[in-house]
């Protein structure tokens, strides 16, 4: 104890108190920075720097994407100023940037069904596409970058189309070819009044669909974007209708492969 | 496989712009409607005939009822008697099948329109078909027994409906026949 007391005394209590009074400074400087304490005039210069971002905003003229738009009302609202006018203009822009999402949502959603029509379009290769011009047809929805899982699904499935295409298309050209014969002679052979050679077509052909209630799409007129059909029927129902009327008046347009590589849709157009 | 969706939705004419259809589409669902028509000549040519087997004239039958609207008739008329008698479709079938002749023909002609197909106000258009049908009853021993010439209106109605297949939004035409009049029988 007593040793204590004596290097006390030896102590240069002038040199530590100002040592002291240095670092209780420094810490408060410190801790004043961490906190986000602001001075009076630093306070007044942010609160005018959102007004003003939040006007622009109001305006249309801020060059910021509606996200960082978002993003920059979400930190003015933090800040809690307590300013009656920015909290006016934040709730001002907020409104604008709320019509403005829901402007983006709505453009966003007429682009996705015009996309998915393309898409189905496409698919079944109504135009009679080359692989190479298809691919360019799917590259233009791809650009447009709708972000949207339906709309990739379709693009998934466009993209192994026209693999399919590029791998097959002699095979496909014949798979065309021994329908339409087929059809040709379900007709040849019940205007000949041999109804059983008709009959045995019929299965032959319908081996080469998924199902006999596959659906047969009839086109009747083609305009620009507008297409015509007649009633939808069935592969099965289609087949005895050739064999009814004697008649083949329709083409084979195009038609869709299920994975096993069978017929699941078969469009027709009028001859 | 199953068909995905044939769901039809009935919606008016007012998709596409169908309210001003152009030259083009109008034929196209002109010569749909007289198609129509076509197609039920031949399915009466085959339920009437006397050599299609049973199994076979009653697929066509549902077929031929398929056109028409539900509830439609037949008128039918022979020289014998002055007044004319209508069937619903389905018995009219029917009774074609039975008829007491050994054999039957039975053809139509002049198929064309006596008023074009109008637009109503709920989008439907309708129209007026003509038909001279040629009927020939033929007996095994006595040969031709029987004949007679029907001039016949049958009312069509088109409408504009939609229905989603495998994903695709399809507009189709859907033709339906109505009531079959006769209008004069001679010999």
């Amino acid at each position: 104890m007593t040793k204590i007391v004596n290097r006390l005394k030896f102590v240069n209590w002038q040199h530590f108190v100002v040592i002291t009074l240095i670092a209780v400074v420094a810490m408060s400087f410190d801790s004043c920075k961490s906190s986000g304490k602001l001075t009076n005039k630093e306070k007044k210069a942010q609160i005018e720097m959102y007004k003003k971002k939040m006007k622009e905003i109001i305006n249309g003229t801020t060059t910021l994407s509606l996200e960082d738009q978002e993003a920059l009302i979400a930190e003015a609202i933090n800040k809690n100023f307590g300013d009656e006018k920015l909290n006016d203009l934040i709730l001002k822009a907020q409104q604008v940037t709320k019509k403005a999402y829901a402007a983006f949502e709505k453009d966003n959603q007429a682009k996705v069904a015009a996309a998915r029509n393309k898409l189905f379009d496409l698919l079944v290769n109504k135009q009679n596409l080359s692989a190479d011009q298809l691919e360019d047809e799917m590259n233009k929805i791809k650009a447009l970058n709708l972000g949207n899982t339906e709309i990739d699904e379709l693009l998934e499935r466009l993209e192994k189309k026209i693999g399919e295409m590029r791998g097959y298309n002699t095979m496909e050209m014949k798979l065309k070819d021994k329908i339409e014969s087929i059809f040709q002679s379900i007709v040849d052979a019940s205007k000949a009044g041999n109804t059983s050679m008709a009959n045995s077509r019929i299965d032959a052909v319908l081996n080469y669909f998924s199902a006999p209630d596959v659906p047969v799409l009839i086109i009747i007129s083609r305009e620009g974007s507008i297409v015509d059909y007649d009633k939808p029927t069935t592969i099965q129902d289609y087949l005895n209708f050739l064999k009814d009327q004697k008649e083949n008046r329709n083409n084979l347009d195009s038609y869709e492969l299920d994975d096993a590589g069978k017929i699941k849709v078969l469009d027709l157009i009028k001859k | 496989m199953v068909i995905v969706g044939l769901i039809f939705l009935s919606v008016g004419l007012f998709a596409q712009g169908n309210d001003d259809l152009s030259p083009q589409r109008k034929q196209a669902i002109d010569s749909l409607a007289l198609e129509k028509v076509r197609d039920l000549s031949k399915y009466i040519s085959i339920i009437g005939n006397k050599d299609t087997p049973w199994s076979e004239a009653q697929r066509v039958i549902e077929r031929a009822v398929e056109l028409f609207m539900p509830g439609s008739e037949m008128g039918v008329s022979s020289l014998s008697r002055p007044e004319v008698h209508y069937y619903k479709l389905r018995e009219y079938f029917d009774r074609l099948m039975q008829l007491n002749y050994d054999r039957v023909v039975i053809d139509w002609y002049k198929i064309q329109y006596v008023s074009d197909l109008e637009r109503q106000p709920d989008g439907t258009y309708v129209g007026v078909i003509t038909v001279f049908q040629r009927f020939q009853g033929y007996d095994k021993e006595k040969g031709l027994v029987y004949e007679d010439t029907t001039k016949k209106d049958i009312t069509v109605y088109v409408k504009r409906k939609e229905t989603q297949i495998g994903g695709r939004l399809i507009g189709f035409w859907d033709v339906l026949l109505g009531d079959i009049r006769v209008k004069e029988t001679s010999k």
